[in-house]
């Protein structure tokens, strides 16, 4: 590691040295270079440092900003000042004058063309200083470019380009010919020469004039040609073969769907409109096969199914059996005619067949319906695609349609011959007026088949088909849990268990239903448990009846009770405490719905671990009721449980009867409607209340600091029941419970703290801006006032700044002025000097002539 | 002026009764009534009719009844009938100017009778009218009687009905609660109960409980007294200090006969004690055995009640009692939450535990105790009883080792300390303990109960929850309250069921054989 970062250091300091010039002097500043005498600069000083900005002025060069301004004056006033009462000018033309050729550049001909455009310019007045489209011609060798354009050849010129000089055939013979042809003289040599290539010239431009004419012929025909070219391709597609096996399943391949994003880009409304077509459609199909039954062949056999079908499109009614006693029948009937009603037959038969009874009210529908859709059967094909989606979303459906059992193939054969007048349910159900239109409704068929009457009017009436429908759901929701109500509040032993099965397989729909308008329906919800609540609240002794119990049950499993605070759980929960703690339990109905309420709170809690303290007493009491009691003899037990008397050992099992061959059993449906305690009864009721002691306290309450408060009571009652005359599972449950209740109660927990608080933070002193500053010296200004301000004090400024130089300019003047009368002074002093000097050189001849003349003279 | 304007009001409540009369009355009845008053010689024939559609009542009882106090009231003010003074006084042969009519008298009388009859009904129309009938009856008599003397042999008859009748007559007595605040009716009343004091209360329970409860309704309070309201006329006078002396003797009577009586009888007898007797007790530590005795033989309610009233004695006449302490301690079971007087029990306990000089340790065992209640109480009581907890804790600084244990001893888990079955609260060890039941109870389904629950991880309040406010809430205005919550946010379940089992998490049918 150290050495390599030594090494590449190394490197480093190599491959720098390597680049530097060799020369060390070369950076050296020179010493006449730019560098400032220090006379000459001046420094401004600043009295106050203020910081943020930027100053420009702390030193000035006096000396040479003076040196440049006289400078830049001389340029420009100076010379104005010289030819400032001259008439002419003078003006160059010599941009690149001296220039050759070659070294006319690029750039000196801009600089011509600029000082051109500029002359213009100024030449011009100065309306057309900014006249953007002025027509000015650009020319190149005198053409202007547009004439350029126009005839340039349209054909490419580089086939001109090609071998302008000689041959290679020529050039080699020429040069380095050899003797054969030595004997020829030079000159015809040439001559040939000369003439060959201008054959060849002759020979080019032929071949080109003529590509030349067909090309325009062919141009001129194209269009006639046009027609002719289209007719061609399609007969030559007509003429191909027809593809075989291998092809179309290359194609299929090559085209198969790789991914469903079909699925996506569909809305939800027309995903609603089509599953109402998809059923319209199905309607119809019905209708019309229904008529041609009695056509088809019936004996045909099924036709062997693999185990591995995946039974893909078959509906099954629900889980009783005698609703999937269906099948074969009509997938051989119509398997040759219509393929994709293979999927949908199933279904209806099965519909078919159990409704043995109901012929008439279903045909008197069928005949009201079979006008809304006759002609949809066009679109069979179009079908095709929503039909495999419509499967794909009922997954309920295609969960329950796997369990079908083989055995029914028989009985679906010794059915078969009823099945030709049997009707079936419509696949478009209108939404009934009133609650009696619905009940009326739902009477005609099997609770199986009810379910999907309720699917169907749902589908029918989805809110996004139609806006009347909106309230048509909420209204089917309220019909729903009226029904609801009626089958519940005085079911009898008989008839719970169906039922129950029937709700259970409503809850899927509810839960649809639900969805399809969360607010109206939830209130509605809440609505009727609220008046359930207030029945209630009339005498809180007694349980409220079954009903309520499902109401509960269906909160649970639609809604998410997990909430804090839930419009509908709290209520609930409210409700269910209310009932625990204060309705007196004296039967086996009021143990069993007991129980049930223990079992729905529980379910609440089940994921937020909340705890409801009546269940804890409730399962008290059902402990406390399993114990044998004296005569006079008290266990503490707190309301609604009675500490002696005969309720207060309801479940206790006498010492004589049997139960140790009692198999394990859940709670029953039956338990809730029935009034008397058998000894079944009382082991069931303990044995579950066993179990659900030991859920609680593993899975929900466990945790819990302090849940050893919740599961002590429960102890000393356990101890007291007498094992021994339970059967093996209850006992074992009973130890398993125990051992579960010792382990929580013997919880051991840490004192309460309150969590650490954090320390509290220093207060920060930052400096304190205030956004308004009140400088007294100037008087608040409104904005329009304060720009004019400002802007007069530029002015202001502006102008000084123009007098200074105007009074600069003006001593630069002066300054020539006087430099140039200076000089004329000067040059007339010479002028005078050398005047006298010579008028004295005269004088002088003069007076030697004069002396001379006198002295001849003499 | 005062009077006047009393009067005024009086005139203007009697005309809106009037209007009410007048709905509740078919129009062929008034149609009868108007005119048989209008016949000037007395149709007698109309009348007995008239009477005697109000001893068989087959519709509209009420409308009779109105019907024939308009009537009776019209006779009496013509002096046909005479009144039950006026007639002991007959021999006197005051001439009048009229004579009474003879059957008028009878009908008259026989009216009464029916009407008596009626108070013990258990229709709230049929009885409180009966009785508003009867009450107007006399102040009509009183008017128009010449001794203008408070006809207080009527009066007696009432209440003799009222006591006489076989059911509790809750609704009469709700009505004639009404008519006890005049103070006039008020001193009668009491002038009278002595002598209408069932023979025995062990054989009689009933009369026994009828008895007191006419008691309980009379009310000797300050407002009461202030009000100044009379029945009849401005000029009947009232004396404190003589009723004061009659509930004394009422009450002589009363604890005189009270031994070995069945516990409602004997629960009532406390609550009227407290209510209305104790304040105006003469020599109230007398009670102080009776009180005692009730204490110690009885469980629940009476020994709640007599606890009270020991707590007054205590309060008032300088009492000693050392073991209030244990036995309010001891009050605090499961069961109490199934008990009438459950708010009482807390507003007790909230007094007694308002002292600050009370051992550290007694009030912490009273907070666990209240702490341990909370997760097997209904809701409201949940709710009351941890802010309760919150209060003593800040009255009593030194508990809140209970919520935030000092440093040393927060790091060793614990069982906790605290005995719930020791009876003596010193002895219970609570100061060891902490409120883990708080912790538990922030896990409660109701969330108001969560809530409350969490004031042990922040700082304690400045000022102490008003527990009288949460004393009166019932378990149904909590879920009332949910209910009527605006913003309602419907969360819905994730999971699509299939059926009727939840598709993770399921209870239900795994105890059910339901699917």
């Amino acid at each position: 590691m150290g050495v390599k970062a030594k090494k590449s250091n190394a490197d480093a300091v190599y491959s720098k040295k390597s680049g530097k010039t060799s020369n060390p002097f070369d950076t050296a500043i020179s010493q006449t270079s730019k560098r400032l005498n220090p006379f000459d600069v001046h420094v401004n000083k600043e009295k106050f440092k203020i910081l943020g900005r930027i100053c420009k002025h702390d030193r000035g060069l006096p000396g040479v900003s003076r040196a440049k301004a006289l400078k830049k004056r001389a340029e420009t006033i100076g010379k104005q000042y010289e030819v400032k009462h001259k008439t002419n000018k003078f003006r160059d033309h010599r941009i690149g004058k001296h220039l050759t050729g070659e070294q006319l550049t690029e750039s000196v001909m801009n600089a011509r063309y600029l000082a051109e455009k500029l002359s213009q310019v100024r030449a011009s007045n100065k309306a057309q200083k900014f006249n953007l489209n002025d027509d000015e011609l650009l020319t190149h060798r005198g053409q202007t470019l547009e004439e350029i354009e126009k005839y340039r050849d349209e054909r490419s010129d580089d086939e001109e380009l090609e071998d302008e000089g000689l041959d290679a055939e020529f050039t080699s013979a020429a040069h380095f010919g050899g003797g054969a042809d030595a004997t020829q003289d030079r000159q015809t040599a040439i001559e040939e020469m000369i003439s060959e290539q201008k054959r060849r010239k002759n020979e080019i431009a032929k071949d080109k004039d003529e590509v030349h004419d067909l090309t325009e012929k062919l141009d001129a025909n194209y269009k006639d040609l046009l027609s002719l070219v289209a007719k061609a391709t399609k007969d030559e597609q007509i003429a191909k073969p027809p593809p075989d096996d291998y092809d179309k399943l290359l194609k299929e391949m090559i085209f198969e769907p790789r991914g469903s994003v079909t699925d996506k880009l569909i809305k939800p409304e027309d995903l609603a409109k089509q599953e109402a077509a998809r059923l319209e459609q199905l309607e119809n199909e019905r209708l019309r096969r229904m008529k041609a039954d009695d056509e088809q062949p019936e004996t045909t056999v099924q036709p062997h199914r693999s185990a591995d079908d995946l039974d893909d499109g078959y509906f099954a009614t629900g889980v009783e059996d005698d609703a999937d006693d269906t099948l074969a029948y009509d997938l051989d009937g119509n398997l040759g005619t219509h393929l994709n009603s293979k999927k949908e037959n199933p279904k209806e038969q099965s519909n078919d067949k159990s409704e043995d009874g109901s012929d008439d009210e279903g045909d008197e529908e069928d005949d009201d319906e079979e006008e809304e859709g006759s002609d949809s059967d066009s679109e069979s094909e179009a079908d095709n695609l929503s039909d495999l989606k419509a499967t794909d979303s009922e997954p309920d459906s295609d969960s329950e349609e796997a369990p079908q059992p083989k055995k029914t193939k028989s009985k679906s054969q010794k059915q078969k011959v009823s099945e030709t007048i049997e009707t079936s349910i419509p696949y478009t159900i209108k939404m009934p007026k009133t609650y009696e239109d619905f009940t009326e409704l739902l009477a005609k068929y099997t609770p199986a088949q009810q379910v999907i009457v309720v699917e169907r009017i749902i589908k029918c009436n989805h809110p996004k088909l139609e806006g009347v429908n909106r309230e048509d759901v909420v209204k089917l929701f309220g019909f729903l849990l009226h029904y609801i109500k009626d089958m519940f509040e005085d079911a009898s032993e008989l008839d719970i268990g169906s039922h129950f099965k029937l709700v259970s397989q409503l809850m899927p729909h509810l839960h649809d239903l639900v969805h399809l308008n969360i607010d109206r329906m939830s209130n509605t919800l809440l609505d009727v448990i609220k008046e359930k609540y207030a029945e209630f609240r009339k005498n809180h002794k007694i349980y409220p009846t079954l009903d309520t119990l499902i109401y509960f049950k269906i909160v649970s499993n639609l809604y998410s009770t997990s909430d804090f605070r839930h419009p509908l759980a709290t209520p609930t929960y409210i409700f269910m405490q209310h009932m625990l703690s204060r309705a007196r339990v004296r039967t086996r109905q009021d143990i069993a719905m007991g129980l049930f309420v223990v079992t729905i709170a529980l379910e609440f809690g089940s994921r937020s671990k909340r705890l409801l303290p009546a269940i804890f007493n409730f399962l008290q009491g059902i402990v406390h009721m399993a114990i044998p009691k004296r005569q006079q003899e008290r266990v503490e037990i707190a309301p609604p449980f009675e500490q002696d008397g005969p309720f207060s050992k309801l479940l206790a099992i006498p010492v004589t009867s049997d139960t140790k061959a009692l198999q394990p059993q859940k709670l029953q449906p039956a338990d809730l409607v029935t009034q008397t305690i058998d000894v079944d009864f009382k082991v069931r009721a303990l044995d579950s209340t066993l179990c659900l002691l030991k859920q609680i306290f593993d899975e929900q309450m466990g945790e819990h600091t302090g849940a050893c408060y919740l599961a002590a009571p429960f102890l000393p009652l356990i101890e007291q029941l007498p094992m021994n005359l339970y059967p093996e599972h209850v006992q074992q449950h009973c130890a398993e419970a125990k051992s579960t209740l010792k382990s929580v109660a013997e919880q051991k927990m840490k004192p309460l703290a309150p969590p650490d608080k954090k320390p509290k933070a220093l207060r920060l002193l930052e400096p304190r801006f205030e956004m308004v500053y009140d400088d007294k010296r100037r008087p608040k200004m409104s904005k329009q006032k304060e720009e004019r301000a400002k802007l007069l004090h530029k002015i202001k400024r502006e102008k000084k700044g123009a007098i200074r130089e105007i009074r600069r300019d003006t001593a630069f003047v002066q300054d020539l002025r006087l430099k140039q009368q200076i000089q004329s002074d000067n040059e007339r002093r010479e002028k005078v000097k050398r005047i006298y000097q010579e008028a004295s050189v005269q004088q002088g001849e003069l007076n030697e002539l004069a002396r001379a003349k006198k002295r001849k003279k003499f | 002026m005062k009077q006047n304007s009393l009067d005024n009001k009086s005139g203007n409540k009697q005309a809106a009764e009037l209007a009410a009369k007048r709905a509740n009355v078919p129009a062929a009845l008034q149609q009868k009534a108007n005119d048989f008053l209008n016949s000037s010689p007395v149709n007698t024939k109309a009348l007995k009719q008239m009477v005697n559609l109000l001893e068989n009542p087959d519709s509209n009882a009420v409308g009779i009844m109105y019907v024939l106090e308009v009537i009776f009231r019209n006779l009496l003010k013509r002096k046909l009938i005479s009144t039950a003074e006026n007639k002991k006084c007959k021999g006197n042969a005051q001439a009048k100017p009229q004579e009474p009519n003879a059957t008028c008298q009878i009908q008259y009388n026989k009216a009464w009778s029916v009407l008596l009859a009626n108070l013990g009904n258990t229709s709230k129309e049929e009885a409180g009218g009966a009785l508003k009938v009867c009450m107007q009856l006399i102040a009509a008599e009183a008017k128009h009687s010449s001794s203008n003397a408070w006809p207080v042999t009527r009066l007696r008859s009432i209440l003799e009905a009222l006591i006489n009748a076989e059911a509790t007559p809750t609704a009469a007595l709700a009505e004639f609660a009404k008519f006890t605040r005049c103070l006039d009716v008020l001193q009668f009343t009491y002038q009278l109960l002595p002598g209408l004091a069932p023979k025995s209360f062990v054989d009689t329970p009933n009369l026994a409980f009828n008895y007191l409860a006419i008691i309980n309704v009379l009310d000797l309070g300050k407002t009461v007294l202030n009000d100044k309201q009379f029945h009849i006329g401005p000029e009947s006078t009232f004396d404190y200090e003589r009723t004061r002396q009659l509930l004394n003797k009422v009450w002589s009577g009363v604890i005189a006969s009270c031994n070995g009586v069945d516990e409602k009888v004997h629960r009532q007898v406390l609550v009227v004690l407290l209510e209305r007797i104790l304040p105006h007790l003469k020599d109230p530590i007398l009670l102080t055995d009776f009180l005692m005795d009730s204490l110690h033989q009885f469980d629940g309610p009476i020994a709640l009640l007599a606890l009270q009233g020991i707590f007054t004695l205590m309060q008032k006449q300088n009492i000693t009692y050392p073991d209030v302490y244990q036995k309010l301690y001891n009050m605090f079971y499961p069961r109490m939450f199934y008990n009438k007087y459950k708010a009482r029990l807390f507003y007790l306990a909230d007094i007694f535990l308002t002292s600050t000089h009370l051992p550290e340790n007694l009030v912490a065992a009273f907070a666990k105790r209240l702490a341990r209640l909370a997760l097997k109480s209904p809701t409201e009581d949940a709710i009351i009883m941890i802010r309760f907890i919150c209060n003593l804790l800040l009255r009593h600084t030194g508990l809140q080792r209970l919520i935030c244990a000092t440093g040393a001893a927060s790091g060793a888990e614990i069982v906790d300390p605290y005995d719930e079955t020791e009876l003596d609260p010193v002895k219970a060890g609570a100061l060891q303990s902490s409120l883990w039941e708080l912790v538990l109870l922030q896990k409660h389904a109701v969330p108001e109960v969560a809530n409350a629950a969490k004031f042990i991880n922040k700082s304690l309040p400045m000022v102490e929850f008003d527990l009288s406010s949460l004393l009166e809430i019932k378990e149904c205005n909590i879920f009332d309250d949910e209910v009527k919550k605006e913003v309602k946010q419907f969360t819905m379940a994730y999971e699509r069921p299939t059926n009727f089992a939840l598709p993770q998490y399921d209870i239900v049918t795994k105890y059910w054989d339901i699917l």
